[in-house]
């Protein structure tokens, strides 16, 4: 029925064209697929023998401290800064994000060193304190800690939806719970959170992708997630078979995570009525805004000011050794990697949306969503997909055509980072009344001058914010630039790694440096975006 | 007119391409030293050839060669694992070499007997003690951490871990299945914490009385003991390395090398980097800048390395780093090492 309607409909080339897209895009998970039938099981069985259960318990355990600090971190300084006028609020409201401009990985191995044995805390306590230095003497390498650090790196997307959140609900539903008499916390817990649980929910949702995703971070702390499974598939058994078949398991937990998403979020769609007013900031009395000021200090602190002061002091360190001129060529090439992929990315996702936007049809919706599941795939594996692919285009070409090319890398980090791309432009589309649409075909507008004459223009903070999430992600890439870079060519995010694994940390200090500091002040230009869009101060 | 003009000069660009095509040699490295780069840098003022070089883990640069076939660009695959270049050698992705320079530069012990691959450094998976708790005579062999005087005193990294790998394949090698099974049951017994960190975080954990015994990477020690950090440089002093095994079959060591690859287009090339990373010059280029041993015997190590004092190498055939890996693995996996 679907096929047909689409032959007979007047947009059939518009479709036909997002599904060819649509199948480039997946080329790569789907040329893995296809091998899928073909493997061999002896690997695979032997992990599920022996391994799977020890990796399903600590993903998970791993997910839900990870989620837990997320929430933490997030909500509560969320929910402070939307509702109250208080000094230090806007400065607040800015470096709340910026944790995000700072790679998992570099969190991760930056803390192991602060607070090891010979780390500054430790040290501190034995040098002034020594009578209680036993007591901060532990081995904080523990998956608990990991969590609590992951929580910290990747809060800011849970941050940055239970803001927009918060500030939209409006005060009419706050005005109206009060009337009927809840206090203040229980017009938190009754009201603000169900109805903000939708955005929470799609926060949460790309912390427990960036989760499942993460290898460096939770090898270096010992613990054994499905990734950490698949490399050692990968690397240690040099079964690619076993690889594929558990990265498709992989595929299969995130798909079961984007229906309970999608689920939810239809179910508790809430429609920010226009004419819930937005509502005035309250002004905090002395005691809770010091208790304000110390909850929104804490993930500051704690995710960016520390780790990044840190690194700061590796640099003064090693400042004899650094190769200055090499950095800043890497920091061309990952500027100019990062910015061509994003602009790929943001220019593909408009496609597809507007495509969907203006056919109407069922069949563009999925193909919407399923676009997306590049994101759900470790990078190595997407980089495995196309190693496939090209060679055996060149091999039939009996020369090499695009493999070890820009070309295959930056497909790559399209197919990877689509998702990226995809959901600050599509939630802004979301907003805006499907009147626009239908007045715009009324006058005879095809999809690209809907794009250019309506879309564009009204949703430039949405594809400025993509543009930046998606950079700011491209920047700390690694896996994929690892194994489809070509000749000579490094990245900050690759030679950050290099010094990483073989245990020079200090000397990666300036590499890291870089991207926090370019990933911050992209986040800053991004704040006031969002500000813009949502119309808050 | 205009774009028959343009058509022609690309034409004769790409013609005068071909004719003068720049001298290079392309490597699939799993090494990514500073120190390699600037042996690349000298080999090309000395001889023109360009190094080109792909940095990635040694399993994604296999898979890849593997899968290029006959149109792969790459000359020489680097591995810090003769594990990995056996296992290439198994895949079919190498071409033997035999060439008097490169033997007469490398000892005889350390070659590859199939002739497959060349060695460039080695490096040695040692003991390091805490000084204050452990007394050197206490310790023997990697057999003896099986002991019970360990309980809850050894340290050391994941399985995951390439060198960990390599240790247990040894074991196997030497002294069978079995008994490296009853080896990694005892020694996990014998763990001070879950397997976690890299060399130099075991280090730091006998340093704060977590553990008294590491099993460690000679060349991580090496680093360790050049930091830039004064606490770290203590941590360092208050271990010793101790080299296991020296009354029986010696240390177990692994090499880093190079491999020609099946299909190298610039094999000349290829092979002249290999006789330049094993003369002198290079190695004592690698000893100066690293805390490796060099592969050639007239070359020694850097200054730190020699205070630990020489040592008798396990002679083991370093293929079998490579053949008892998937059954090292499954030893790991069935004695819970991490």
């Amino acid at each position: 029925m679907e096929i047909k309607k689409i032959l007979f409909s007047n947009n059939k080339r518009w479709i036909i064209g997002s599904f060819i897209l649509a199948f480039l895009v997946l080329l790569p998970i789907l040329t893995l697929l296809v091998r899928l039938p073909t493997l061999e099981n002896t690997t695979f069985k032997y992990l599920w023998d022996t391994l799977l259960i020890d990796y399903t318990i600590s993903t998970f355990y791993l997910l839900i401290i990870t989620c837990f600090f997320s929430l933490l971190f997030a909500v509560l300084p969320a929910w402070i800064i939307s509702n109250y006028q208080f000094v230090g609020r806007k400065f607040f409201d800015i470096v709340l994000y910026l944790p995000l401009a700072i790679p998992t990985y570099i969190m991760a191995f930056t803390y192991a060193d602060i607070l090891s044995f010979t780390g500054p805390l430790q040290v501190f306590f034995r040098k002034n304190f020594h009578s209680i230095s036993d007591f901060v003497n532990h081995d904080y390498m523990q998956v608990e800690i990991l969590g609590l650090l992951m929580g910290l790196a990747l809060y800011p997307y849970v941050y940055s939806v239970s803001r927009v959140s918060f500030s939209l609900i409006g005060s009419n539903y706050i005005n109206l719970s009060k009337n009927l008499g809840l206090s203040t916390t229980k017009t938190f817990f009754k009201v603000i959170l169900p109805l903000s649980s939708p955005a929470i929910i799609s926060g949460l949702f790309l912390v427990i992708m960036e989760v499942l995703n993460e290898y460096g971070a939770v090898k270096y702390f010992g613990v054994n997630t499905y990734t950490s499974g698949i490399f050692r598939a990968y690397g240690s058994m040099g079964d690619v078979g076993a690889a594929i078949q558990l990265a498709v398991l992989l595929l299969f937990v995130v798909l079961v995570f984007i229906y309970i998403e999608k689920k939810y979020h239809s179910r508790f769609k809430f429609y920010y009525s226009s004419n819930s007013k937005i509502q005035k900031l309250s002004i905090l009395d002395k005691k809770s805004y010091l208790l304000s000021i110390v909850v929104c200090s804490i993930p500051f602190f704690l995710g960016f000011l520390i780790p990044f002061l840190f690194i700061i002091s590796n640099i003064f360190l090693t400042y004899n050794q650094i190769d200055f001129l090499e950095l800043i060529e890497l920091t061309l090439n990952s500027v100019s990697v990062s910015t061509l992929a994003s602009v790929i990315v943001v220019l593909v996702v408009l496609f597809f949306l507007i495509v969907e936007k203006f056919t109407k049809s069922s069949f563009n919706r999925y193909i919407s969503e399923v676009i997306s599941l590049g994101y759900a795939v470790p990078g190595a594996v997407i980089g495995l997909g196309l190693i496939i692919l090209f060679t055996s285009i060149d091999r039939s070409q009996s020369s090499i055509v695009f493999y070890g090319s820009f070309f295959v890398l930056i497909y790559a980090y399209v197919v990877r980072f689509l998702a990226v791309g995809k959901s600050p432009i599509k939630s802004s589309l979301e907003k805006h009344p499907e009147s626009y649409d239908e007045t715009a075909k009324n006058l005879g507008l095809g999809p690209f001058n809907l794009l250019k004459k309506i879309h564009i223009p009204i949703n430039k903070f949405a594809i400025v914010t993509a543009l930046i999430v998606t950079f700011i992600d491209l920047l700390k890439e690694l896996p994929i630039t690892l194994i489809l870079r070509p000749f000579n060519f490094d990245t900050l995010a690759t030679q950050t790694y290099e010094f990483a694994i073989e245990e020079m940390i200090p000397m990666s200090a300036a590499y890291s440096l870089i991207i926090i500091v370019i990933g911050s002040f992209l986040l800053i230009i991004l704040k006031n975006s969002i500000n813009k869009q949502i119309n808050v101060s | 007119m205009k774009i028959l003009h343009i058509i022609l000069i690309f034409a004769l660009l790409i013609g005068c391409d071909t004719e003068k095509k720049p001298q290079e040699v392309n490597l699939y490295s799993q090494r990514h030293y500073k120190v390699d780069e600037k042996q690349y840098e000298n080999f090309t003022k000395k001889t023109g050839i360009k190094v080109n070089y792909i940095k990635a883990n040694a399993d994604e640069l296999l898979e890849r060669l593997k899968n290029e076939g006959e149109n792969s660009p790459a000359d020489l695959f680097v591995s810090v694992d003769a594990g990995k270049l056996q296992k290439g050698a198994e895949l079919g992705l190498f071409q033997k070499v035999s060439n008097s320079v490169i033997e007469n530069n490398v000892s005889k012990d350390l070659q590859d007997k199939n002739g497959y691959w060349i060695p460039i450094t080695y490096r040695a998976r040692v003991l390091v003690y805490s000084n204050q708790r452990v007394k050197k005579e206490d310790l023997s062999t990697y057999e003896d951490l099986s002991n019970e005087k360990w309980k809850g005193r050894i340290l050391v990294r994941s399985s995951s871990n390439a060198y960990n790998q390599a240790l247990m394949s040894s074991i196997v090698a030497n002294l069978g299945g079995d008994v490296a099974s009853n080896w990694s049951k005892a020694v996990v017994q014998n763990f001070a914490r879950d397997p976690k960190g890299n060399d130099r975080d075991q280090v730091k954990a006998i340093a704060a009385g977590q553990g008294d015994v590491a099993i460690v990477n000679s060349y991580y020690i090496g680093l360790l003991l050049s930091s830039e950090k004064e606490e770290e440089l203590n941590a360092g002093r208050s271990v010793s390395v101790f080299f296991p095994n020296q009354g029986d079959r010696g240390s177990h060591i692994n090499i880093s090398g190079l491999a020609l690859a099946k299909n190298s287009p610039n094999k000349e090339n290829a092979i002249k980097l290999m006789e330049y990373l094993t003369s002198e010059e290079a190695q004592r280029t690698y000893v100066n800048n690293s805390y490796e041993y060099a592969a050639n015997p007239n070359v020694k190590p850097s200054k730190i390395v020699q205070s630990w004092g020489e040592f008798k190498r396990d002679n083991l055939d370093l293929n079998k780093l490579g053949e008892f890996r998937e059954e090292a693995l499954k030893i790991f996996d069935s004695t819970g090492w991490k």
